[in-house]
């Protein structure tokens, strides 16, 4: 018994320094320490009795669901105490807004749901929101709440430097890499690319870069990322050749949660703090703020 | 050591084929081969006795190299035994040989237990080997049981088998390492018939036995080995008649007694 | 169970890289496999310490380390597999599935020696003995009656070896091809509502591979079964 311990403890061992040199070049996204987001001062009334909000208002602590590995988005170094990336300032918005200070971590934890789990963690109640780079479609709406889109972002091409690859066209019947099961890869086999199913971004990055696939593709906010960390022998290629409405989930047992996100989400939108969010993590010199995307109406009660 | 000499045992037959001269061996620090000096000569038939543990089967196993030896040197029809690897098995395939444990290969049918040397190392063509097969069988009297397995036929029939199979090499010496040893008393004989008539049709041969009877009939020369050593050497007529050692004495008179 | 239905053909042409990547590498692993075992047990020194070395390595190690050795150290010292490309019809064998099989076949193959050890070491000397003693060589003495019956002793611990390689080959899943993981990896992100569903009908026709696998190995060795 002991020895099988110890022989799984030195298993994690091995495949967490392995894991760590893959994502060591995943490095990015934890430029810039986010926006400081102050909690705000919940009056009485402000949710109404017995709602969710209310209730997690009381409890002055909140469970959010993110990636941990997608430079931009939501990205979490060994060494990050708080995960960074565009979601994660959503998500303080939205924890701000119940009176929670978003930067302690005795009263926000940041969860990491890796694609598959997001809808189980919602339907347990193991997290209250999720903010995972979480595409809004039909089919997820069957078994979760759903709302935004709070960003909209499309699909690109991440190429070597020296490649004469232009578009997705140019792909087909090449290889193209993206993490396993994402809709990225579903969608370059679509283009008729032939997918390579990885682990991790990094992992195809470190494909591309090796030559042994032709092209890697995901949303555009992560591929520059990756181009950023291997300036010069990768680039960002084509025109997005999908739409992703990236949105944030909840539990469908608390349907009144739909309403306070799309509140909270217009107010960021008119009092600029969208688009500072925006700035300190996807943002740029070179890139353009774009404007924030039409929400969904919440379904009828 | 031995009481008479050689050249007058073996007067009249022809020349030497296999001789073992100064051999030697040991298993750490029991000496089981002790100076053995050997020769056999061609159509001979050389019955190897003696008490279990006196090195018998050690001496049978060195002729085709199952045994390697420590010193001395063993050559067969002129040429001295060669060291692992292709040419061992040139040889080897010259010398036929018979298990106590007759050592049929398990998975092979009668009829490709007999073919499979010819086939595969004679490079004869599938049929003729068969047919040569067949009429090995036939003589040693199993040619209906050519498509049954080895687990299926008798331990006297399977010995049988095994003659056949070695004798499918044509080989220019057969070497038998207890033969009988393994079988049910009425198997015995059916074993040894075979053996006699491989005797009387000229073919040479050295056989470790506790059969005094197969030594008394088909033997040309019995060797009588104790402690790694040969003790005696003679016609079985003067060996079981006359034993000049003690330990020779010893021996028969206990076999002899039932 | 619609959206398996509706997606028979995207999982069909999974099961066909995984049963692919299982024919290959077996095949491969049971001749690799052999080879190693004969070197084992063969007179050669050199061979006997090379094979053991290689057993010991290989079988200590995990398969995904293994598998990312040819993936991705391979392409550092030039080892791309690009040669490798074939294609029929909808299925494409490439670089990345060719070293995604080479690392099964190399990682098997040291299970597949030790199996074959163990069934050699159950066939009696005096077979071998026997076989050498009518002059066959060594290669011959192995190949004609040591591996044959080997083989029959082997077959359960073989058996095992390669169900294991059929699971094994969702590894690959994660490193480039787009096997039955794969394709279950992306129906589960697609159809959130549909997860138990694409999760029993995967398990199921694993389950159902597995259950044909050990049914031929069980005919084989009745088959094979010394009369």
């Amino acid at each position: 018994m002991r020895t099988m311990k110890l022989r799984a403890a030195a298993a994690t061992v091995l495949l967490t320094a392995l894991s760590g040199t893959l994502a060591a070049c995943g490095d990015a996204g934890s430029e810039g320490e986010g926006v400081d987001v102050q909690a705000e001062e919940v009056e009485d009334g402000k949710f109404e009795e017995g709602s969710r909000m209310a209730e997690l208002a009381e409890a002055g602590s909140i469970t959010i669901g993110v990636k941990y590995d997608q430079p931009g988005l939501g990205f979490k170094s060994a060494t990050d105490d708080i995960p960074t990336g565009f979601d994660v300032e959503i998500a303080k918005l939205l924890v701000a807004d119940l009176g929670i200070d978003p930067s302690d971590t005795s009263a926000v934890t940041y969860e990491e749901t890796i694609s598959d789990n997001r809808e189980p963690y919602l339907e347990a109640g193991r997290v209250d929101l999720v903010l995972a780079s979480y595409s809004i479609t039909e089919d997820r709406r069957k078994v979760v709440g759903q709302t935004g889109p709070y960003f909209i972002t499309g699909q690109q091409i991440l190429v070597a430097a020296d490649s004469d690859v232009e578009s997705i066209d140019d792909l087909v019947g090449e290889t193209v890499c993206s993490v396993s099961g994402s809709t990225s890869l579903q969608n370059a086999e679509d283009a008729g690319a032939i997918g390579a199913p990885a682990d991790t971004y990094s992992q195809c990055a470190e494909d591309v870069l090796n030559g042994t696939v032709e092209a890697m593709t995901t949303d555009g906010s992560i591929l520059l990322g990756l181009a950023a960390q291997n300036e010069g022998e990768l680039k960002v290629v084509g025109p997005e050749f999908s739409e992703e409405r990236i949105g944030v989930g909840y539990s469908q047992d608390y349907p009144e949660m739909c309403e306070w996100i799309n509140g909270v989400l217009t107010e960021a939108y008119e009092d600029g703090s969208w688009a500072e969010a925006f700035e300190a993590t996807l943002g740029g010199d070179d890139v353009e703020t774009p404007e924030p995307p039409a929400l969904d109406e919440c379904p009828a009660a | 050591m031995s009481t008479a000499p050689q050249e007058e045992i073996s007067a009249g037959r022809g020349e030497p084929l296999v001789v073992l001269d100064g051999v030697n061996k040991w298993f750490g620090d029991l000496h089981v081969l002790q100076d053995i000096n050997l020769t056999v000569n061609r159509g001979e038939v050389v019955v190897v006795i003696g008490p279990s543990g006196s090195g018998k089967s050690t001496l049978c196993r060195a002729i085709n190299r199952l045994e390697t030896i420590d010193r001395g040197t063993i050559t067969l029809d002129g040429k001295p035994l060669p060291q692992e690897g292709k040419e061992l098995a040139n040889l080897r395939a010259e010398v036929g040989m018979v298990f106590q444990s007759f050592n049929l290969f398990a998975h092979k049918t009668i009829r490709e237990n007999v073919t499979l040397g010819p086939i595969k190392v004679r490079k004869v063509a599938k049929a003729t080997a068969e047919a040569k097969a067949a009429e090995l069988l036939d003589r040693v009297g199993i040619g209906h049981q050519a498509d049954k397995y080895p687990a299926q036929l008798s331990g006297g029939q399977q010995q049988r088998v095994a003659i056949a199979r070695a004798l499918a090499m044509e080989p220019k010496v057969m070497l038998f390492d207890e033969p009988t040893s393994a079988l049910d008393p009425e198997m015995i004989k059916e074993v040894l018939d075979v053996m006699v008539d491989l005797a009387e049709q000229g073919m040479t041969m050295v056989v470790v036995t506790h059969e005094m009877g197969f030594a008394r009939t088909a033997a040309d020369r019995v060797l009588f080995m104790a402690d790694g050593a040969v003790v005696e050497e003679n016609t079985p007529e003067e060996f079981f008649t006359n034993p000049q050692s003690e330990r020779a004495k010893d021996f028969l008179g206990k076999i002899l007694k039932h | 169970m619609n959206v398996v239905l509706d997606n028979a053909g995207d999982i069909a042409l999974a099961f066909i890289y995984t049963l692919s990547l299982f024919v290959v590498a077996g095949v491969l692993s049971l001749i690799f496999g052999a080879l190693l075992a004969a070197a084992r047990v063969g007179p050669v020194a050199v061979l006997r310490k090379a094979a053991a070395v290689y057993v010991t390595l290989i079988r200590n190690t995990p398969l995904l380390i293994v598998i990312i050795f040819f993936r991705f150290a391979g392409p550092k010292i030039g080892l791309t597999f690009s040669f490798v490309d074939i294609r029929v019809a909808d299925i494409r064998l490439n670089n990345l599935y060719a070293a995604c099989a080479v690392g099964l076949v190399v990682y098997t193959s040291s299970f597949v020696c030790e199996a074959l050890r163990s069934g050699i070491n159950a066939v009696p000397l005096g077979q071998a003995e026997a076989a050498r003693a009518i002059g066959l060589p060594f290669g011959g003495v192995m190949s004609q009656v040591i591996m044959p019956q080997a083989m029959r002793h082997a077959l359960p611990p073989l058996a095992s070896v390669q169900i294991a390689l059929l699971k094994n080959t969702t590894v690959c899943g994660a490193l480039g091809v787009f096997e039955a993981f794969a394709r279950m990896r992306g129906l589960t992100n697609d159809f959130a509502s549909a997860r138990t569903e694409i999760f029993l009908a995967f398990a199921l026709i694993f389950v159902v591979l597995v259950e044909v696998l050990s049914f031929v190995a069980y005919r084989l060795e009745r088959r094979w079964r010394i009369v």
